[in-house]
């Protein structure tokens, strides 16, 4: 444990709220899957990475900006999306745990796929603006540094986040994938074509990570084998957050970067995660359903 | 109903499994016998075993060497690069008559950068495909589980990347590291430069941030050890996870304690990583070290741009240098590989060292009786394209790295001594 200054703890709490809302884009798309199949989409973090990929290829081949990248990469990851759901999920709609076992399949294979399109060289990409940074004057000893790709990663998911949440509000496919979400036989009762709202969900949840990917590689170095470290991350942010709750995934995203950022400081970096397992252990003991989470009442 | 067809489908699938490694096996019962069991003559030239008598003058049978390579997962790139090295030298022999007359034959799989699979990898090329010789894998990390396996079978292990402590303090006896100096001294030209440095030059305080792997760590180990003894204060001293990606915590504090010297014990994309958010914190060292990673010219140049200006690191190798074969072996790999001269890794050198070692102790001795060989491998001198090369009785090697920094496009050997090209630049611009 040292103690650093508070310069430094300021510092660190600002990157770790601006990382976090980069990781509440990332997330959003696994806690929509999950609020609607009830399906834990193992292949979300492989999603992800095949987005940056795309991000990187645009790039190097196009020069096109990742911020630009989306309008290639979403439309592709929302059809593989809905193709995803309607031709292989929805044969094994009886039994989760095959759900689960088949998106893993899906991860391993598109590990794969990555692997030898694009070899498993680390892969980072540099535009004019990388690593620069907005210097925020708040004393004549405390310069904020904000660096441009994490706000800019920041007011990305903002927007992202807002578009979901204002289709899921104001849409009638909102309403009935909110439906869905709340009890799928009354939904169906009532009319709602449950497969196709299972099949635009899963690509409406590849489309955020499609955005999130593409932010993810402007900030940080991947390879075709990131994706297990990361599909970790987003679980347990949507496990906090309780797991079909969006504003809940908003909330434990901004948690985790800050308690990620700060923690490297106040004990060492290795430890750094243990602190938000912690918080998530304490959640879950006096609120199993997570901060945000309904409880769930199986019929 | 159901569940019946997906039992018919697991049965089929296991069946299907179970003839696949049938044939595998039997097909591998097809190579060359074990050389570590008498059974196997110790072929000299003239000494043909019965082979399957063709018409004409009987091809030799190869000798096969194998090597699980890291060619996917986090050593990917360095790996690949062995794996290249290995097949431009396997190529050069076989086009000047083989070895001991007989053509050499590679056996490379993937062990995905995974400790338990390289050691299956070894255990299955020594006992099932029978391969006669070995060469080892790319890293400590991986190099120090699969040299108990080779030492088990008696087998000799030529490795290309493995200089941590700890593959040289476990009292085996088959080890000999390909490289001119153990991992862990590869610092030691740059500690060398930095205490020779006059006064007003010369850092005062320096920062260690390193990835947990054992062959960082030993060259951290040896550069805090000789710059504390020289005077200079360690103000912070962080080790992270290897799949740690981002480092904009640690900068901060790097950044704000500013020590004039940083000093990086990385691979490749955590070198890119620290460098960025450095620059992200506003941290200006007047000095920067990092272990692998700038010695990758072009992942390091695409990652970073001009902040790589008067970056330094070591290396063991460059494709320019005038040392036995290297030319041939630059001129081989472009022919094989394509790309620029510039762009050809280290990695590739030092694997073509193995190669260079095993087959001059092989003709040495004009067999592949591993007990033979490695007693021959500890004689010495063998003639390499990173110089001369001796083993003392661990294996470690005997020589030293070069020191280089990055100038304009690439990088230049800036020391020590009359291997230096150019002059280093101290300070270095601002990144």
């Amino acid at each position: 444990m040292h103690l650093p200054s508070w310069n430094v703890l300021i510092q660190v709490t600002i990157i770790g709220l601006l990382t976090g809302g980069v990781y509440a884009l990332m997330a959003s798309g696994l806690t929509l899957i999950f609020g609607v199949m009830r399906v834990i989409n193992v292949a979300h973090g492989a999603f992800l990475i095949f987005s940056a990929y795309i991000s990187y290829w645009m790039f190097t081949t196009y020069g096109l900006d990742p911020f630009l990248s989306i309008i290639v990469s979403v439309p592709v990851l929302f059809t593989l999306g809905v193709l995803f759901q309607r031709y292989v999920l929805s044969r094994v709609k009886g039994d989760p745990g095959l759900g689960v076992l088949l998106t893993f399949a899906m991860a391993l294979t598109l590990e794969g796929v990555m692997g030898s399109l694009w070899e498993s060289t680390g892969r980072s990409i540099r535009t004019s603006y990388t690593s620069k940074v907005i210097p925020v004057v708040l004393s004549p000893d405390l310069t904020l540094r904000l660096p441009w790709v994490r706000v800019g990663g920041l007011v990305a998911a903002a927007i992202a986040l807002a578009a979901i949440y204002l289709l899921l509000q104001k849409t009638n496919l909102g309403r009935a994938i909110r439906a869905t979400i709340q009890n799928r036989s009354a939904a169906q009762l009532m009319g709602v074509n449950v497969e196709s709202v299972q099949a635009l969900t899963f690509g409406l949840g590849l489309a955020t990570v499609a955005g999130g990917g593409a932010l993810f590689s402007l900030i940080w170095t991947f390879n075709s084998g990131s994706h297990e470290e990361w599909i970790s991350k987003m679980l347990s942010i949507i496990v906090l957050g309780g797991m079909s709750s969006l504003p809940g995934t908003f909330i434990a995203a901004l948690i985790m970067g800050v308690t990620e950022s700060v923690s490297a400081v106040v004990m060492t970096s290795y430890l750094s995660p243990i602190v938000f397992y912690l918080i998530l252990f304490l959640v879950l003991i006096f609120r199993p359903q997570g901060l945000f989470g309904t409880r769930i009442r199986e019929g | 109903m159901m569940k019946s067809k997906v039992w018919h489908l697991l049965i089929s699938i296991m069946v299907l499994s179970l003839l696949i490694t049938a044939c595998g096996g039997a097909a591998a019962t097809e190579a060359p016998a074990a050389p570590a069991e008498p059974a196997q003559p110790a072929a000299a030239p003239t000494d043909e075993p019965a082979a399957p008598a063709p018409t004409e003058a009987a091809p030799a049978a190869p000798i096969t060497i194998g090597a699980s390579l890291p060619l996917t997962g986090r050593f990917s790139e360095p790996g690949t690069a062995a794996k290249q090295g290995y097949e431009t030298w396997a190529a050069i022999v076989n086009e000047n008559g083989g070895l001991l007359g007989r053509p050499v034959e590679l056996y490379i799989v993937d062990n995905a950068s995974d400790q338990d699979t390289a050691v299956a990898d070894y255990e299955k090329l020594i006992t099932v495909d029978k391969v006669d010789l070995v060469v080892g894998p790319f890293s400590s990390f991986l190099v120090i589980p699969t040299s108990e396996v080779a030492a088990r079978y008696g087998y000799a292990f030529v490795e290309p990347a493995g200089g941590a402590p700890d593959v040289f303090n476990r009292g085996l006896t088959n080890i000999f590291f390909a490289q001119p100096a153990p991992g862990s001294q590869q610092a030691i030209p740059f500690t060398d430069f930095l205490l020779a440095l006059p006064d007003d030059q010369k850092p005062k305080t320096f920062a260690v941030v390193s990835q947990d792997d054992p062959f960082t760590l030993g060259v951290m180990d040896g550069v805090k050890e000789a710059l504390t003894a020289g005077g200079m204060e360690l103000v912070f001293d962080e080790i992270y996870a290897p799949e740690t990606t981002d480092f904009s915590s640690i900068a901060i504090q790097v950044a704000d304690l500013d020590p004039d010297l940083i000093v990086g014990g990385t691979q490749l994309e955590d070198s890119i990583g620290q460098i960025r958010a450095y620059q992200e914190a506003g941290y200006q060292p007047r000095i920067a070290f990092f272990t692998t990673g700038p010695s990758l010219p072009v992942p390091f140049k695409e990652g970073l741009g001009s902040a790589t200006e008067g970056v330094f690191a070591a290396i063991s190798w460059f494709p320019q240098a005038e040392e036995y074969q290297n030319a041939d072996m630059v001129a081989k790999y472009l022919e094989m590989f394509g790309g620029n001269e510039s762009d050809i890794p280290e990695d590739v050198a030092n694997a073509f060292t193995v190669g260079q070692v095993l087959q001059q102790a092989v003709e040495n001795i004009g067999s592949v009786d591993n007990a033979a060989l490695i007693e021959e491998l500890h004689k010495g001198p063998f003639q390499t394209v990173v110089g001369p090369l001796s083993f003392n009785e661990l294996g470690q090697p005997q020589g030293s790295f070069m020191l280089l920094q990055w100038q304009g496009d690439s990088f230049a050997i800036v020391g020590p001594g009359d291997r230096k090209r150019s002059d280093p630049i101290v300070p270095k611009p601002e990144w």
